[in-house]
């Protein structure tokens, strides 16, 4: 019971992370009809320009002395009587490192985002209107551009990036058993959930969330509507990235950066499937299903058996249910 | 021929057919007539088999087709056309045509992919069938190597009807042959539709919302609204009954109607 | 106005080789398949070879995607399944008669295109394209597995046969040639043939209108699982090839990668075509060749610099089908095209 917890918690963790990722591919399906296939290597991209802004540039000669590591005084006599691998310990660490990881998340952001800007206009502007076919193997095509880049501009062999939030081990007891899990990843889990629940209020309840939502519904009559349904395709861009590169830090964090991180996108697509394409909550669902199935295989059976979970998963719910959990199903009019 | 017994059909709450019965007669012309959302083309959709009514059934020469999946109800000899034209738009006119033929081959895969025997014999058949009862017949010599997607609206409805033809249907089901055609297209479509009945015996059903063409063209009208039969009977009776009248002039619809 | 061509019975018109310019390109095109390993050195005939085995794939993509209008992404587990089934018989039956491997290559990976298949009966596009994408992850990882080791060589690989024809082992690249372009014609003529009868017809109907073609007699459920069939069995004769061409194999020769290259061919060649594959298939496997080349020459073999080769041909895969489908989403198809109607209008095209 205690082991079945403790991979429970793990799951959770994990499928929060999922859901941060699958709200990007959704976000642009829903405006614009487009299932991004190179959404993990947006997101890989987050990570490695995490990794740029928050170790490469702080260690440059340039910058100054506070934003590779801030000690004010009074941190420094927080830490003094700190035990190594206390909380204590860890978050005066995570307090000295604040300063570039606003800078990594700062950079990284403003750096996907003006990516996803490019990508929009240059690829998928001119595809405007092409059928479906071609708007997916466009998307193909941009992993190959993506992941070929990445090769280019981060020959650095892989290291160590800063955790998004104080690191320690919580261990506390539950139904007679030691569980145990890392500060970090709960604080990776609220920041995924809380980014989750703010997109789905401002879709809801502001102006350009109901132009987003229009548009979805039909283009052309949000264009009639006199929405700007350029920008629409624009903000979904937007969003997608800007989410992508918290996802993608949080993923070098977790993992390590490598291009990996790309391949983990297109099991996120499976898992978006499963949900509903269409569908928020369905697949907030569908993440959480796949992270706590996930870690139960890796206990009852091993990694190697995880990680093809969700790709056995999809097309088990695709037989019995074609449009996911929660999808809309498409009717077709004769 | 064709006999559709107390059939219903229900999207969600709305009745699309309410307890619809009719019967179409071996070599007649049987018109189906009603207001828009009357359920017309439900009808033709229940019987083609694209939906399967609630309840009641539908017999096509003989058999009781009521569960049958649409292509089993195309190799039995039902064909039908359809109202926004349901043409292969990347293909010729020419193999448009050709793909009516397909229940009537029988070559197999081997023989096709190696094009030999029975494939060869049986493909050149079709072509010269084709182009005689079919290409000739419809005036359609002068574009048969033209892509369906570059014709005029007017050619396009009527290589739908070419395709159907090819079928060499018992029972063919026309959805709005002459919409938005003008005069002369719509009397060249009523000579092909009285030609095809006088040369075959095929059993015609037709929807139309042009009176006049209905009137004078068919040998039974079914008046359709809301789901509900109200009519049913010969042009001329049809049009001097009072609901019927009620029906058309009842409906917001600017439409002009010479009933 | 389209001079010339004028046919007085219907088979000619039927006929493919319909032009006699058409009929004297084939015919040099066959000699030039013919003389070109007398001429050529290996490094030409390696890539010859592998070319040809491509387009048998591709060819089978195309029976799929381009002409029944199903997406796939995971066609790279159908070359996997007919390169291990080949070795699979051989380590059964060491002395197994290469024809006979291909066919049983062939009828198990059609086998596995119906199972493969069974999704399309509920879903299209893009879903459909996610499910094979998944198909093919699930099928590598199977490969990969202890428990089928003793006939796939698990995680590590397995070294590969030569194919054996009447007591002469294929081992150079000219025998191999000799043996593998020989296959591919056959298999792209019956393509061909395919797609001007009533089979192949009744595909592209789905493709272009499912209800319409279901109207006309046609049952989607039977022909969209036979596609899928016929689109494995030609990608498991391309694994049996494969493996007889190359000393060994991996698993991870059948990714994604191979499922997405085999895919970026059809479309820079052109869908739905007969030759389209072929093109395409000529054109992208060349692209990294060039570019070794160039980027030799560049950087005069410096080590450093050949580390940014495998990066850079991944940009030019993906700006290469991007760019085909912005600009000329037909493919290379209707270039040629474009030649053949000024050939056939000459001397008054222009």
């Amino acid at each position: 019971m205690g082991q079945f917890v403790q991979y429970l918690i793990n799951g959770v963790i994990s499928g929060g992370i999922l859901a941060l990722i699958a709200l990007g591919i959704v976000s642009v399906f829903k405006a614009t009809k487009v299932v991004n296939f190179a959404h993990g290597h947006l997101i890989l991209f987050g990570a490695y320009f995490y990794f740029t802004f928050a170790v490469m540039l702080p260690e440059a000669a340039f910058m100054p002395d506070w934003v590779r590591s801030w000690e004010p005084e009074w941190l420094v006599a927080y830490r003094a009587d700190a035990p190594s691998f206390s909380p204590k310990a860890a978050i005066a660490s995570w307090i000295s490192d604040v300063p570039r990881i606003l800078l990594g998340l700062a950079g990284a952001l403003a750096a996907n985002a003006l990516l996803a800007l490019l990508i929009e206009r240059l690829v998928m502007r001119p595809l405007l209107g092409q059928s479906t076919f071609a708007m997916i193997l466009s998307t193909v095509g941009l992993i190959w551009v993506l992941e070929g880049s990445a090769g280019l501009i981060w020959t650095a062999e892989a290291e160590q990036v800063p955790s998004l939030g104080p690191n320690f081990p919580i261990r506390f007891e539950l139904f007679g058993a030691n569980l145990f899990l890392f500060s970090g990843s709960l604080f990776n889990l609220l920041i995924a959930l809380a980014l989750f629940a703010a997109l789905m209020l401002v879709l809801r309840y502001t102006r350009s969330g109901v132009a987003i939502r229009a548009t979805a519904e039909d283009q052309s009559t949000a264009y009639a509507m006199g929405i700007n349904v350029p920008r629409v395709f624009s903000s979904a861009w937007l969003i997608a990235s800007t989410t992508g590169a918290v996802a993608g830090a949080i993923l070098a964090t977790r993992t390590g950066l490598s291009p990996a991180i790309g391949l983990f996108g297109l099991s996120v697509l499976a898992v978006v499937l499963m949900g509903g394409l269409d569908s928020f909550a369905g697949v907030l669902l569908a993440s959480m299903l796949i992270g706590v199935l996930q870690a139960m295989t890796q206990w009852k059976l091993g990694g190697e058996y995880a990680e093809i979970v969700p790709y056995v998963a999809v097309l088990i719910v695709i037989l019995i249910r074609p449009h996911g959990f929660l999808g809309q199903e498409e009717i077709e009019r004769i | 021929m064709l006999s559709v017994t107390h059939a219903s059909l229900a999207f969600g709450g709305i009745r699309a057919l309410d307890d619809v019965s009719f019967t179409a007669e071996t070599g007649h012309i049987t018109a189906i007539i009603g207001p828009n959302g009357a359920g017309k083309t439900s009808l033709f959709n229940i019987i083609s088999g694209f939906y399967q009514p609630q309840s009641g059934s539908i017999h096509f020469d003989g058999t009781d087709i009521t569960g049958m999946r649409a292509d089993k109800r195309a190799a039995m000899g039902m064909a039908r056309t359809f109202q926004n034209i349901a043409l292969f738009r990347g293909m010729t006119v020419l193999d448009n045509i050709k793909l009516g033929g397909h229940t009537r081959l029988r070559s197999g895969f081997w023989s096709s992919g190696f094009y030999y025997g029975a494939a060869r014999r049986e493909e050149a058949a079709l072509r010269a069938d084709i182009e005689r009862d079919v290409i000739d017949f419809l005036e359609l010599d002068h574009i048969r190597k033209a892509p369906v997607a570059a014709l005029p609206y007017g050619l396009q409805k009527r290589v739908e009807l070419a395709r159907a033809l090819a079928m060499r249907p018992k029972v063919l089901l026309l959805d709005e042959p002459v919409a938005g055609m003008n005069r002369e297209e719509t009397e060249d479509m009523a000579r092909f539709i009285l030609d095809i009945q006088d040369r075959w015996e095929t059993t015609i059903l037709l929807v139309e919302h042009d009176m006049g063409m209905v009137m004078d063209i068919s040998n039974k009208v079914i008046v359709l609204n809301f789901g509900r039969k109200i009519a049913d009977g010969t042009p001329d009776v049809v049009q001097r009954q009072p609901d019927v009248i009620e029906a058309y002039l009842g409906t917001s619809e600017d439409r002009e109607v010479t009933v | 106005m389209i001079t010339g061509h004028y046919k007085t019975r219907y088979t000619a018109d039927e006929g493919i080789w319909s032009t006699w310019p058409k009929q004297a390109g084939l015919v040099a095109a066959l000699v030039a398949l013919a003389v070109l390993p007398l001429i050529a050195n290996n490094y030409v005939l390696l890539l010859a070879g592998q070319i040809a085995i491509f387009i048998i794939a591709v060819v089978g993509l195309n029976v799929l995607v381009g002409y029944t209008g199903l997406m796939s992404l995971g066609h790279g587990a159908f070359f996997a399944i007919g390169a291990y089934t080949t070795v699979a018989v051989h380590h059964e039956f060491p002395n197994t008669f290469p024809l006979i491997t291909l066919l049983i290559s062939i009828a198990v990976a059609a086998a596995f295109g119906v199972l493969f298949g069974l999704p399309s009966l509920r879903v299209k596009g893009l879903y459909l394209a996610v499910a094979t994408l998944s198909a093919n992850f699930i099928v590598l990882f199977l490969i990969r597995q202890e428990w089928l080791a003793e006939w796939t060589g698990g995680v590590s690989g397995t070294e590969t046969p030569n194919a054996v024809l009447f007591g002469y082992e294929l081992r150079s690249q000219r025998a191999q040639y000799y043996f593998i372009v020989p296959i591919m014609l056959i298999m792209l003529l019956f393509a061909q043939n395919l797609f001007r009868t009533r089979f192949g017809r009744a595909l592209i109907a789905i493709r272009d209108k499912d209800y319409s073609a279901e109207i006309l007699g046609i049952s989607l459920y039977s022909h969209k699982l036979k596609s899928f069939a016929i689109s494995a069995a030609y990608c498991g004769a391309a694994g049996c090839l494969w493996a007889y061409f190359f000393p060994a194999i991996l698993p991870e020769d059948f990714g994604l990668n191979m499922s997405i290259t085999l895919v970026v061919c059809l479309v820079a060649g052109g869908m739905g075509r007969t030759l389209g594959p072929v093109f395409g298939t000529v054109l992208i496997l060349l692209v990294p060749e060039i570019l070794k080349i160039v980027f030799a020459n560049v950087t005069d073999g410096d080590a450093n610099a050949q580390m940014l080769f495998s990066p850079m041909r991944d940009i030019a895969f993906g700006v290469l089908i991007i760019g085909f489908l912005i600009f000329e989403p037909m493919g290379l198809v209707s270039i040629w095209d474009r030649f053949w109607r000024f050939v056939d209008r000459w001397p008054f095209s222009k």
